[in-house]
């Protein structure tokens, strides 16, 4: 039996990476379950897939590239500006097959050029994609400055829409829940990674593909003296991941039903950690797109597991990230530096050395997997549990402003209008200050008042145009995706026939000092608004 | 034998100079101020400090300028180092739960005594440079000993950097009210406090690499590592301490960063910073591929990008879409500086012939 | 115009320069079909170049080829493998991390309903090999999981079958092959042979020459020497027309030989015991004594680069040891030395000598600098100083010091490394392949100077792959061959008894 799988694994000793992340996922996840009923829902098995479906997306295209031996920086902002463009096409009325078409088109051309940079003028793949992530999420903010919300019909339907599965549907009713259920984008997902899988495997392109990466450029140099397309296929895979990066875009779309240029920060990263885990090394040349899958599987497990201990942040997820990646990248590094060293010995040295380090290697990947998964069985022991049931998402839903519901207020005769989000309660407040010295504000649920004397009110007024300049270019708008502690400001001033909104978020250098300072005037005046009772 | 000739002033001198790009950037970006910003080169004289947008320039491209002088060493070596903004989070990390532990037992604390602070400020400065410094520490050793590619070791501390810095301050967004703290980002001396930080940074770096053995050593090692082996360098310590540098001046730069805003606010602060660090460097003419550096035209080279900044600002472009064009300027001046086109404006002066065998 | 010829190829009147650099000067070079030519000749002598022009990788100054009579001028390597022109690197050009099957038929390979036909190219590549060549292998198994002859059949294989090769260039082909290998290479050629295919064999190891070819073609110092009938050569005969002393008179160089032996010292500077690292050299002995010249003279692959490397600590040894000064060696390394005293003026001049962007004064200290440390940073007056002294000294032809070395012409190069290991008042000196690629003149320089470090009480070895200046300038000659020392004679032995030792036991 020992011998069996030994053999299995010398023979395929590139796929052992790939298993022992799928072993890391799945083994995650049981001890997950172990510890916490709610991971025995199927559903929430299956919304690993539904909440990472555009994260497996993108990160198909990634590997492409990376098998090639370069990298896309670019995909997080081409997601965001695919998810701010329809959102904007549609508001506008364009039909949505249309607009799909579109962004599909968008994210080809984008990828075209940033791989006519990297193979015709030979940028480092780095340096123009990273050209690419600012071009795109500055792109973002040219259309427009906040969330645009998306109520099509049809993008509804493709998101909302819940395919359920055979089998597991009577099972659950018999349970008394509710029948699971994957979504659309799982599907697309899906699909592509078929159709990315025969590419790999059985097409020229993907062959090249392959022949391109590794062995520091001398594969490539190789390619090229055999006679094989190299300049084209760079092109194509570049070409591909940008469509891959907006088809993730719209995939999100459909998920947050509004499209926003702050959507998706970071998550570059997050995708080539999974491509890295799915056993794709960053020099090339070798890597599954099947592996890929259980990449992103282990970041959606990660994430899971972290919101069900409940008592952890977010944050968490990405030191665990980090240190996976690091365990995968330093493990191949050592692999990699080992064969090179063996090559300089007698052949029948090294084939005996070789035997001995396929021992060494399998040991040394099972110890390796099974010390993570026992490092996650600590954390999960350690940590008190809460009650399992999934708790409210500790990721903050920011709303987009109210600006139309400001402009109204202002209309009515509002001085000062105020719209606040996010911050550590998550919250949604408006309020607006009247030059009578009424003050209301409103959660979207309650209302409330405050009274202060008009002649507070003019002189905050006075305080906010004249010490802090309201009305001057002292005062911009800047925005950031906020922390979790930080909270998000809207404010419009109308006075002396002057109006001007901007917007701000807590702690970044970029805000100007008089934007806070003003804040800090119109925070007294409003009424207090009790968190919302759960 | 010839005698060697004294240097003469000439065309060739100048535009062959490492200076001759960023100079002539800045220059246009300047002149693009003076004609379409009325105002913008007027400095005035506050309560004894020197107040106007080109100090301002100065002031905010503080950080900046404090990451091109580390990020110009580990480029020169051939490396990169992309986790500078995660590394200026932790320091800043550090600095504030040390002035205010109460953010450990989940209190967000706030302090109105501006005068007090839980560590002295020389411990909690020194605390977040030691830190600072170990993050370099783990960079050198995961490239030089484990000859892991820069790109992808430095990636991991990126990754999980600002992890480790929310880590520090249990998740929240520390408040700083210690007043002389915040003097270090928004003090003033004639001109900001942090312009004198850059000088000593950089005078410090400057001596350390031109007048030790140093500076020839990282050229060397970033030209040809292996030349450089047989004349018996030992490129190991010398990426180590490149990369120790790097981290001392993230560091530094995320004191500066968490006194402006008075916060040690670990989502923001440094964000996309290393981009700009390395954009700088660029700029300021040092190859991505390694050798020869100039400490002073990185700094030009980070002037030029806050000015960029400052003058899109100042003509009303919104903070975001400041991104897109600074991405246009990336693609513009790797053109500029990139072999072909190089060799085409060289075609104007004298061809040097390659040495064949 | 086109002639019925019974040459394959030919190359006429060839000759290509770079700048310093006479690479091939009025080369000849004749093919026919279905013949195994050696190409033979020492660094520098030109093959590189010929085959470079040959591929189309370079352009040739002047002369012209003809492929079966008509004329040629590829313009780059698809162009030469269109042309039906292939070569077969050492270092492999495939991608190893393709399968076997993929790396003959990539390109070419069988569809069948739109995707790959798997099965098919197996089965094909599996046939190609063993009806080309005879080798039966898994062809779904990647190209990194076999050896090097593997590899190489399979290179074979795709420049057969993918670009029908007429001419098939095998450059170093059994540098890393053991005998069975090798053997199996060699029944693949005569196989080729007969088939037509016009072969040309590039090896150093002169029994192969002997064993496999018909006709052999040496070229030296970029001239070509002439081309003989294996079989109307011996093996003495044809050494000493790769490497034998050229026409030239006795110069003045062999008195002042004589003078500087009077300056040698009896007690061992260094001392090396049954030193010997797997792969690289075979256990040996050698003692050096300050004022002494040692010539290493042998082949190319007979081990003299790594010996030096050894020596001078970038190889560490796994067996034996040296004494060094009195004192046993324990860390091998470059820096420990260079502290001891020991500089190595490297034979890989781009690879391991220059540093090409920083300028000549820095170039020249850079050794020097490296044993102070970081810290006791040279002045700059004194830089320029130590950097004047032997731009004078060596008559290194330079505008001024600041000029970047990556300028300078290839012999001038060469005196700026030897400047930079001078300046490091080594006791031993090693110099490895120092005239490669010079101007005559600067060779004669290089070589007097060598003379007078010894007299001035340093010691030197000498290697060189030109026999005539071994003999020269080496008090004693140690003649290595393939990985082994084999012999050690005095400094006024006569050429022929050391091209017998190079040559073997058959004459």
């Amino acid at each position: 039996m020992k011998r069996t799988i030994q053999d299995f694994f010398k023979n395929n000793r590139k796929l052992i990476p790939l298993w022992s992340t799928a072993f890391l996922a799945i083994a995650a996840y049981l001890i997950g379950a172990y510890f916490f009923v709610g991971m025995r829902n199927p559903q929430v098995f299956l919304n690993l897939f539904r909440n990472s479906s555009y994260l497996l997306i993108s990160a198909i295209g990634m590997t492409f590239v990376i098998i090639t031996g370069g990298i896309d920086l670019s995909v997080a902002g081409v997601v965001a500006l695919t998810t701010v463009s329809s959102a904007v096409l549609l508001r506008e009325g364009l039909d949505p097959w249309l607009v799909i078409t579109l962004m599909l088109l968008m994210g080809m051309v984008l990828g075209a050029i940033m791989g006519s940079f990297i193979t015709y003028l030979k940028v480092q793949p780095f340096i123009a994609t990273l050209a690419g992530l600012w071009f795109t999420r500055g792109m973002c903010f040219f259309i427009s400055d906040n969330a645009v919300n998306i109520d099509n019909p049809v993008f509804q339907i493709l998101g909302k829409t819940k395919i359920l599965i055979p089998g597991l549907m009577e099972w659950s009713i018999k349970q008394g829940k509710s029948a699971p259920y994957i979504t659309i984008p799982v599907v697309v997902g899906f699909l592509l990674l078929g159709v990315a899988i025969f590419m790999a495997h059985f097409t020229r392109f993907g062959r090249t593909i392959y022949a391109i990466g590794g062995n520091e450029g001398r594969n490539e140099q190789s390619a090229r003296l055999m006679g094989l397309p190299v300049d084209r296929t760079k092109m194509l895979v570049y070409t591909f991941n940008g469509l891959c990066s907006a088809l993730a875009g719209l995939s999100f779309s459909v998920f947050v039903f509004s499209g926003h240029g702050l959507y998706a920060p970071g998550m570059e990263l997050d995708v080539i950690a999974s491509v890295v885990m799915g056993g794709t090394m960053l020099t090339g040349g070798s890597g599954y797109v099947f592996g890929t899958l259980f990449g992103v599987l282990v970041l959606a497990v990660t994430q899971a597991l972290i919101q069900f201990i409940g008592s952890l942040s977010s944050w968490w997820t990405k030191i665990v990230i980090g240190a996976l990646t690091l365990i995968f990248i330093g493990v191949q590094t050592i692999l990699k530096n080992r064969k090179e060293s063996r090559q300089g010995v007698q052949p029948s040295k090294a084939v005996e050395a070789a035997r001995k380090n396929r021992q060494r290697l399998l040991l040394g990947i099972g110890a390796l997997v099974i010390g993570v998964v026992a490092i996650v069985v600590v954390v999960a022991k350690f940590w008190p549990s809460s009650p399992g049931e999934t708790p409210a998402s500790t990721q903050c839903d920011v709303k987009p402003f109210r600006e139309a519901e400001a402009a109204a207020l202002i209309k009515e005769g509002a001085a000062i209008v105020y719209h606040r989000t996010a911050g550590p309660e998550c919250v949604d407040h408006l309020f607006a200050i009247f030059p009578d010295g009424r003050v209301t504000g409103s959660d979207g649920v309650n209302n409330f008042e405050k009274q202060n004397t008009p002649a507070d009110v003019e002189r905050l007024l006075t305080a906010i145009s004249v010490e802090h300049n309201w009305f001057t270019n002292d005062i911009y708008s800047t925005y950031l995706n906020p922390c979790r502690q930080c909270y998000a400001h809207y404010i419009v001033v109308s006075f002396n026939g002057q109006e001007k909104a901007a917007t701000g978020v807590d702690g970044t250098t970029a805000m100007p000092p008089g934007y806070a300072f003003a804040l800090a005037e119109i925070r007294p005046f409003l009424p207090v608004i009790p968190l919302a009772q759960k | 034998m010839k005698k060697t000739e004294k240097a003469r002033f000439s065309w060739k001198k100048i535009t062959e100079s490492r200076l001759f790009f960023p100079i002539i950037a800045l220059f246009l970006i300047l002149l693009f101020d003076f004609i379409f910003i009325p105002g913008f080169f007027n400095i005035e004289a506050r309560d004894g400090n020197l107040r106007g947008s080109l100090i301002d320039i100065a002031r905010n491209g503080s950080t900046v300028m404090l990451l091109a002088i580390g990020m110009t060493l580990v480029i020169a070596t051939g490396g990169i180092d992309l986790s500078v903004g995660a590394v200026m989070a932790i320091a800043a990390s550090v600095a504030g739960i040390l002035m205010n532990p109460s953010a450990l037992k989940n209190e967000v604390f706030f302090v109105t005594d501006p005068m007090y602070t839980f560590q002295p400020l020389w411990l909690v400065i020194g605390a977040a440079l030691i830190v600072a410094i170990l993050c370099g520490l783990w960079n050198g050793f995961l490239v030089a000993y484990l000859r892991i590619q820069p790109m992808v070791a430095t990636l991991i501390l990126m990754i999980a950097g600002r992890g480790i810095a929310q880590l520090i301050t249990n998740g929240l967004r520390v408040q700083i009210t210690y007043r002389p703290y915040a003097f270090i980002g928004q003090g003033w001396f004639i001109v900001p406090f942090s312009l004198y930080i850059v000088a000593f940074v950089f005078a410090a770096t400057w001596l350390l690499t031109r007048k030790t053995a140093i500076g020839m050593f990282i050229e060397s090692v970033g030209i040809n590592f292996r030349s450089s082996f047989f004349s018996g360098i030992d490129q190991k310590k010398i990426k180590m301490l490149v990369y120790v540098v790097c981290g001392f001046c993230a560091g530094i730069a995320g004191l500066i960063a968490s006194s402006n805003i008075k916060t040690s606010d670990s989502n923001n602060i440094g964000l996309t910073t290393e981009l700009d660090a390395i954009l700088a460097v660029v700029i300021g003419g040092t190859a991505m591929a390694g050798g020869r550096f100039s400490l002073l035209a990185s700094l030009i080279g980070a002037l030029v990008m806050q000015a960029i900044t400052q003058s899109m600002y100042a003509i009303g472009v919104p903070a975001f879409a400041l991104q897109a064009i600074k991405s246009v300027v990336v693609i513009l001046v790797i053109l500029l500086y990139s072999k072909q086109v190089r060799g085409f404006i060289g075609m104007i002066g004298t061809r040097k012939e390659e040495t064949g065998l | 115009m086109s002639e019925p010829t019974q040459y394959l190829l030919q190359m006429e009147g060839i000759s290509k320069a770079f700048p310093g650099v006479q690479a091939l000067d009025d080369v000849s070079f004749f093919l026919k079909k279905g013949e195994i030519h050696c190409l033979v000749g020492e660094n520098g002598a030109g093959k590189s170049t010929l085959i470079k022009v040959l591929t189309g990788v370079d352009q040739p100054d002047r002369g012209k080829i003809l492929l079966d009579g008509k004329e040629v001028h590829p313009k780059s390597p698809i162009d030469a493998q269109l042309l039906g022109i292939s070569t077969v690197f050492q270092e492999i050009n495939l991608c190893i991390n393709l399968t076997v099957a993929e790396n003959i038929l990539l390109g070419h390979e069988p569809h069948i309903a739109g995707r790959i036909d798997w099965k098919k190219m197996n089965a094909l590549a599996t046939d190609t090999l063993k009806r080309l060549l005879g080798v039966e292998i898994d062809v779904t198994k990647t190209l990194d999981s076999y050896t090097v002859a593997i590899q190489q059949m399979v290179a074979i294989a795709r420049a057969l079958y993918v670009s029908s090769a007429k001419i098939l260039i095998l450059d170093e082909p059994t540098s890393s092959l053991d005998i069975h290998e090798t053997e199996q290479l060699f029944k693949v050629m005569t196989k080729l042979k007969n088939e037509g295919v016009g072969i040309i064999f590039i090896t150093h190891f002169i029994g192969q020459i002997f064993q496999i070819s018909d006709r052999i073609t040496v070229l030296r110092n970029g001239k070509l020497v002439g081309t003989f009938e294996t079989s109307d050569i011996t093996r003495v005969g044809l050494i000493s027309k790769m490497i034998g002393r050229s026409l030239a008179e006795f110069d003045e160089m062999s008195k002042i030989k004589k003078e500087s032996s009077k300056h040698i010292k009896s007690e061992k500077l260094l001392q090396a015991n049954d030193l010997g690292l797997t792969g690289a050299m075979r256990p040996f002995n050698l003692d050096l004594h300050a004022g002494e010249v040692v010539g290493f003279a042998g082949l190319l692959g007979s081990g003299r680069t790594e010996t030096a490397s050894i020596l001078f600590g970038v190889e560490k040894p796994d067996s034996g040891s040296i004494t060094f000064d009195g004192e046993l060696v324990l860390d091998y390394s470059p820096l420990g030395s260079i502290k001891r005293g020991i500089a190595l003026c490297p034979e890989d001049r781009k690879g391991a000598g220059i540093v090409d962007d920083l300028t000549v004064r820095e170039n020249i200290v850079l050794a020097m600098q490296a044993n102070k440390g970081w810290f006791k940073y040279l002045s700059l007056p004194e830089q320029y100083e130590i950097a004047d002294k032997y731009i004078k000294l060596l008559n290194i032809a330079t505008p001024s010091p600041d000029q970047l070395v990556k300028n300078l012409s290839g012999g001038n190069q060469q005196k700026v490394i030897l400047a930079r290991w001078l300046a490091t008042q080594p006791q031993l000196l090693i110099l490895d392949e120092p005239t490669r690629g010079i101007d005559v003149g600067t060779k004669a320089e290089i070589q007097k100077l060598v003379l007078v470090l010894a007299e001035e009480g340093k010691a030197c070895v000498f290697i060189s792959s030109e026999l005539d200046e071994v003999l020269r300038t080496s008090h004693r000659i140690i003649v290595l061959r393939e990985r082994e020392k084999i012999a050690e004679f005095p400094g006024d032995v006569d050429e022929t008894t050391i091209i017998h030792a190079i040559a073997g036991s058959e004459s």
